[in-house]
């Protein structure tokens, strides 16, 4: 190969790379989402105060309760040890019941309330159809 | 039945095994009694599975719940149909599945080579079965379909109601016959490797490019199933959430989508030969990478948990797989270095770009999807990345894309030249880039984008019909290239697509009210009212109708009646939206919650401007493939090729 291809080609690396990069890195920036199962989340809640968070945790039995006139949705999300109390706010996946697991997205308030604006459902195993 | 269906994945997984050592030493040896016996085996392997495949079907229908996989995936009052869809249901067999109709083709394919051909099927034929053994040895390990239990339960756990939808049955095999399908051209690179340089796209090329296009085709139709299935059924008025499972459907359409249009500047020894060969791999490598990345939750995803397993069978699949091509690449080196001859034409160098941004596309897509993985890696804490990153990085490139679409100068023969088109092009990119920093969003740049890109396939279309009607004129006969037809018109589908992702995108309106009976709201040009609730109460669920009158201007123009049934047992629900639908968008109203005694509703309302262009460029997109598959099978039969 001659040296000028070479510099060329290097030149065009540069451009493209850093370009793609620097749009990946804002990208990333401005999604970037902490995931903790619960147990994990109550060791290190006070390291992520604003940020945004994914928990994932199981739906704790008898403590759903939804405010139809707020449109709210309260439940308390347990792990093996320790629960966090959970206020949702939007729509509630079909297949959101009590005793499952979710994904839920948010932050957590001075009360201790983890206020959610995305409610993930993941659904039991025989919900496979749609992977491939 | 069981221990049949058992026998015959073990018998399969045997005879793929010696089809690859048939293969090998035949080639070897040049013994063709031994590539014979290789190719016997194959369509013995494809007999196996064919038995294997039959066999849960009439467990599934006769409801057999000592096997596992019929308990799993189906119960006593699931209709037949449901029933027999169970065979894609879960993971096993969806893998059977997968790997009958991939040695279907296979066979198909590889094994009714011309003599001249035979080398060159044969190593095609013993790469396939490579694959074949690592899926067999996969199911019967680990995903064994027949697996009994001891105690069979007395029912089955049933289908999800929510996959209970036509969508939701054809969107998954769809999909594996476009996944299996790329095993071809796979297969076909792999073979090409070592082909002797200084030949043209010999008779297995346009073999290969067929099933390429028949490929993509069912890819791209299992894909906007599945985000049909989603909007209509899900009730969140979305169509694609960047999840692990949909982001691992697109992975390989997008590299899918550089090879195809590699396809049409191929020729050996040519940098096209390389890409094509890189893209095919690749493809085929993500189609399996995506089964191992949802299947066995090396990244967790919204749609189902993944079981720990032989998974890793997969990855050391796809290692040795790379590790067999680059073998054979520096075996054969000499012949990837471009002859002086073989310059780069213009319209292979915009092939090029398109391919890179693929390329560059499906790295940032790939990256988004393992970042919780590769995140893991370096910390201790898990990162997910939220859609937004998808968006904000598909929406330039996607743009970018149609802007190649607009330029791209191999349809330069007709209409435009090359300067009136790149001249229009700098314009639209000011035009759009002001557009764009103006609003600071999308939607506008993409409409001014796609408004270019039909000016160019109307200039097309006008210059090819005129150079037809010329050419009448001076007495040759010419008869229209449904090829060339056929492609543009998946163009023009992939700019109403466009159009439809803007404008759904860019311009939808969503709010939620809580409301009581007559209460009425306004919400656009719509007035909604509430007008009464129906309850109804089954013997396992409550169900409840809401009636929405629908005004626009102070005149009556739907009534829409979403519902939704909440099960006594476990609590879940079902919710039905109701949707008016025209071409300018769709009214959309799902019924999030209700109260029964209060008649207190909580409903979620969207405007989805022009989101049915999206479903109406996919169909014209898919019928423009069909076209041009025609057009290949016509000249077939013509010119005998």
């Amino acid at each position: 190969m001659k040296t000028r291809t070479i510099v060329k080609t290097l030149i065009g690396v540069v451009v493209i790379g850093g370009g793609v990069g620097y749009f990946m890195y804002q990208a990333m920036q401005s999604s970037w989402s902490y995931y903790y199962s619960v147990d994990e989340f109550s060791d290190h809640h006070s390291e992520v105060k604003d940020a945004s968070i994914r928990i994932a945790g199981r739906v704790k039995p008898g403590t759903v309760a939804r405010d139809l006139q707020k449109m709210q949705l309260n439940f308390i999300l347990s792990g093996s040890k320790s629960t966090v109390p959970v206020s949702y706010k939007g729509t509630v996946p079909d297949n959101f019941t009590e005793d499952i697991e979710v994904v839920v997205e948010g932050s957590l308030d001075t009360t201790g309330l983890f206020r959610a604006d995305r409610l993930m459902t993941k659904c039991e195993s025989k919900y496979k159809a749609k992977v491939k | 039945m069981a221990e049949l269906g058992r026998f015959a994945l073990l018998l399969g997984l045997f005879l793929s095994g010696y089809a690859i050592l048939a293969d090998l030493l035949g080639t070897w040896r040049k013994d063709n009694s031994l590539l014979d016996s290789a190719r016997n085996a194959t369509i013995a392997c494809l007999g196996c599975l064919t038995v294997a495949v039959a066999g849960l079907l009439v467990l599934l229908v006769q409801s057999d719940f000592s096997v596992t996989y019929v308990a799993g995936n189906t119960s006593k009052a699931l209709p037949l149909a449901y029933k027999l869809s169970a065979l894609w249901a879960g993971a096993a067999g969806s893998l059977l599945l997968w790997l009958w109709l991939q040695v279907g083709f296979v066979a198909a394919a590889f094994c009714r080579t011309p003599p001249e051909q035979r080398g060159f099927g044969a190593r095609a034929r013993a790469i396939a079965n490579l694959v074949s053994v690592y899926f067999l040895m996969v199911m019967v390990i680990d995903k064994n379909p027949f697996d009994v239990s001891v105690v069979a339960p007395a029912d089955g756990a049933g289908l999800n109601p929510l996959l209970q939808h036509p969508a939701m049955v054809l969107h998954p095999p769809t999909l594996f016959i476009g996944y299996a399908a790329f095993a071809i051209p796979f297969a076909w690179a792999i073979a090409s490797i070592k082909q002797d340089a200084g030949q043209g796209p010999g008779p297995m090329f346009r073999q290969a490019r067929n099933w390429i296009l028949w490929a993509w085709l069912f890819l791209t139709a299992g894909i906007v199933l599945g985000a049909w299935w989603a909007y209509e059924e899900l009730g969140w008025g979305g169509y694609w959430a960047w999840d692990p499972v949909e982001n691992s459907s697109l992975l390989p359409w997008l590299t899918a989508t550089a090879l195809l249009h590699s396809c049409r500047t191929y020729k050996a020894r040519t940098p096209t030969a390389v890409w094509m060969i890189v893209l095919s791999l690749l493809t085929f490598s993500l189609c399996i990478f995506g089964t191992f990345l949802t299947r066995y939750g090396l990244v967790s995803s919204v749609h189902a948990f993944g079981e720990p397993g032989l998974g890793i069978l997969f990855i050391v699949l796809l290692v040795h797989i790379w590790f067999i091509a680059a073998i054979l690449a520096l075996y054969k080196r000499s012949c990837y270095r471009p002859t002086e001859s073989a310059s780069v034409g213009r319209g292979m160098r915009f092939i090029i770009y398109n391919n890179w941004l693929m390329i560059i596309l499906t790295f940032v897509i790939f990256v988004g999807t393992l970042f919780p993985f590769l995140s893991g890696l370096f910390t201790e804490q898990k990162i997910t990345l939220k859609p937004e990153y998808f968006s904000k990085i598909t929406a330039p490139g996607g743009l970018l894309l149609l802007l190649l679409l607009g330029v791209c100068p191999y349809l330069l023969r007709f209409g435009m030249n090359f300067s009136q088109r790149s001249i229009g092009a700098a314009l639209v990119i000011i035009a759009a880039g002001c557009a764009g920093f103006i609003t600071g969003r999308y939607p506008i740049p993409c409409f001014i984008i796609c408004g270019f890109v039909l000016l160019n396939l109307v200039a097309d279309v006008a210059g090819y019909e005129m150079k037809l009607a010329e050419g009448r004129k001076k007495g040759v006969s010419t008869s229209r290239n449904l090829r060339w037809y056929g492609s543009r018109i998946v163009h023009f589908g992939v700019l109403l697509v466009f159009v439809g992702i803007a404008g759904s995108g860019g311009y939808g309106t969503e709010i939620q009210k809580v409301l009581q009976p007559g209460q009425a709201f306004t919400l656009g040009n719509f007035k909604i009212v509430y007008d009464v609730l129906k309850a109804d109460h089954g013997p396992n669920f409550t169900a409840a109708t809401a009636n929405m009158s629908v005004y626009k201007a102070s005149e009556l123009i739907a009534n829409l009646k979403p519902a939704r049934a909440v099960y006594t047992a476990g609590g879940k629900a079902v919710s039905e939206v109701d949707i008016h639908r025209t071409l300018a968008g769709d009214l959309y109203l799902a019924l999030t919650d209700l109260d029964s005694s209060s008649k207190l509703i909580n409903l979620r309302i969207l405007i989805k401007p022009l989101i049915n262009w999206i479903w109406i460029g996919s169909t014209v997109m898919i019928l423009g493939t069909v076209l041009v598959l025609t057009s290949y099978h016509r000249r077939k039969v013509i010119s005998g090729d």
